[in-house]
């Protein structure tokens, strides 16, 4: 009997899970350690920050779900891994410490034939001084976020109703930040809101960006066919700002954020300051900060993860100067090259490089967004993970023969901006692949059958139709294997 | 926002970006053609989910 484990209970950990239950049946166990005791479908917090949808919506119990399918759900946060074992046992073993299930504080170690590590993004909003709820700043990053933040928002549209002036800005929060889509969904969204109260007179709108141009989205931007034209998304994403009269700040690092006001750096060196009323900011992201020990009990947190915090897997990692990075960079496996049987799953890898030029201020501040990794890889990532490893136990064989890089792979960014069947518009961005290939796509990139940028009612479709199918999936219910990733 | 009450100011970031003219903005939101693009984007889509792993 093998013995897999998962950290992480998100997009990737989820996929990786329940296909793993599915596949392997109960001669094996699954055991899924997180910190929180629901499944959360993090694109549509949006609806949340906007009031448009209610938490409830948007999650489920784990617990619920685990139970019925047979994998063992620990409500905990992993504190340490132990690849080597200790003075006792040679296996490895990960050190838990419970959040939840009536042991609260209590720690564990859970023992591993496998382990994916799918832990996500950890939200560093300490990294920008005063950012972030609770502090001057709001953030849609998680459910109970984006519910502080409707309630923000709320109070903005009051003071507007009662004639006062507002603004708002939104955007990222740190000169590193990445999750531009999200963003930009955002505001757009806010945007739809406050046009649909006919208060627009009222608000000034401002897309605080670290991008080189709008339309980096922290994957170097993208080439589209549109109107006759091969146009870049710089072109598409400004249009869309323009149509709505928000203006923009790019190539903006955010230092400090103070009550009402915004402190930050260009890339031409220089120094600025913003007023606001609302802002949300997307934080810098790390890894969870989970310690790393050989069988000795040595710190090796430094040949596990990278330093960010996240995990290093099968990419090349050797430094080179942005031009000389190639598509073969990426991995495939996302196994971990000093222990075979640790694996790590969507955001939780350490990404060769940024897709995204690195660009530098005089005062050397880096102003740029490190790589995104959308819910569309995350999910194909944690697919394959789980393939390897179950052809691995069932037939012995470690070869890993399921691949998917992000060099090979496309991601889908919809970006919702109203409410209501026929109300509703979005941006759908595809992108294929993610990272760039200048070998084989020498003249964009990228494949420009499959790279689209769109605008109108079907995206808005599309994000719907995705909440309910991806909800439908993660909780289990029927033919839920049938929906692809 | 209505046109007139948008002042766009030459030489200004926001003036070079395209507006899009009210044929576009009605086919964005004429249900039938957008039927049509749904199902094509869900074909791109799939396509390269399929396509993106092995
Ligand atoms: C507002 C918003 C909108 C978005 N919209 C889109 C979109 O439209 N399309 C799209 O493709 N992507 C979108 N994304 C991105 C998408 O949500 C992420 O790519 C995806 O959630 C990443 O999946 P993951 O499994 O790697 O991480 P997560 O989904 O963040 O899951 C991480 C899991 O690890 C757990 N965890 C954390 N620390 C520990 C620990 N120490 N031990 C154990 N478990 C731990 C967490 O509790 C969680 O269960 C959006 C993101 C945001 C914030």
């Amino acid at each position: 009997m093998a013995k897999i484990l998962v950290l992480g209970a998100g997009i990737s950990g989820h996929t990786a899970s329940t296909w793993l239950k599915k596949k392997l049946g109960k001669k094996h166990d699954v055991i899924v350690v997180a910190p929180t005791m629901h499944y959360h479908w993090i694109p549509s917090n949006i609806w949340i920050g906007v009031g448009r949808m209610t938490p409830d919506q948007v999650k489920f119990r784990l617990e619920n779900r685990y139970k019925k399918s047979g994998i063992i759900f620990k409500q905990a946060k992993a504190v340490s891994i132990h690849p080597e074992g200790n003075e006792k046992s040679d296996r490895g073993y990960v050190t838990i410490e419970y959040t939840g299930q009536d042991k609260i504080g209590e720690t564990e170690t859970v023992e591993y034939d496998f382990l994916i590590n799918a832990t996500g993004p950890q939200l560093k909003f300490d990294a920008t001084e005063g950012l972030g709820p609770g502090k001057n700043t709001v953030s849609v990053c998680s459910f109970s976020h984006a519910a502080e933040a409707w309630e923000k928002l709320k109070e903005s549209i009051e003071r507007m109703e009662k004639g006062e002036k507002q603004k708002f800005i939104i955007g990222t929060g740190h000169p590193g930040a990445t999750c531009q889509g999200a963003a930009f969904e955002y505001i757009l969204n806010v945007h739809y809101e406050i046009a649909k109260r006919k208060l627009e007179h009222l608000a000034e709108f401002k897309w605080l960006t670290n991008e080189y141009e709008v339309g980096d989205f922290g994957m170097g931007g993208a080439y589209i066919k549109r109107g006759g034209y091969i146009t870049s998304t710089k072109t598409f994403a400004e249009s869309f700002l323009k149509e709505r009269n928000i203006g923009w700040i790019k190539r903006a690092g955010v230092k400090k954020v103070e009550p009402g006001k915004i402190f930050y750096e260009l890339l031409d060196g220089t120094e600025h300051e913003e007023t606001f009323d609302f802002s949300m900011l997307i934080p810098a992201f790390s890894g969870p900060g989970m310690k790393a020990y050989n069988k000795k009990g040595e710190d090796i947190t430094s040949v596990l993860f990278a330093p960010n915090g996240f995990m290093k897997v099968d990419a090349d990692y050797t430094k080179k100067p942005f031009e000389e990075w190639k598509a073969s960079d990426w991995p495939s496996t996302y196994q971990n090259p000093d222990y075979k049987n640790i694996f790590a799953a969507g955001i939780a890898f350490a990404p060769p490089h940024p897709i995204s030029k690195p660009m530098f201020s005089p005062n050397g501040t880096g102003i740029f967004p490190a790589p995104p990794r959308t819910g569309m890889p995350s999910g194909v990532i944690g697919k394959v993970i789980a393939d390897n490893i179950i052809d691995w136990i069932k037939k012995g064989d470690d070869s890993l023969k399921h691949k998917a890089s992000m060099a090979r792979m496309g991601a889908a960014c919809i970006v919702s901006a109203g409410f209501g069947h026929f109300k509703g518009a979005a941006a759908t961005m595809t992108v294929f692949p993610i990272v760039q290939d200048w070998e084989k796509y020498p003249t964009y990139g990228r494949d420009l059958r499959y790279t689209v940028g769109e605008a109108g009612l079907a995206g808005h479709w599309l994000k719907w139709f995705m909440h309910y199918m991806f909800l439908h999936k993660a909780k289990g219910y029927p033919f839920w294997w049938l929906l692809p990733e | 926002m209505k046109e007139q009450e948008m002042r766009t100011e030459a030489y200004s970031e926001e003036s070079y970006p395209p507006m899009p003219t009210k044929t576009t903005l009605f086919w964005r939101r004429f249900w039938p053609w957008q039927v049509i693009r749904w199902i094509v984007l869900n074909i791109k889509i799939l396509r390269i989910v399929v396509g993106g792993h092995s």
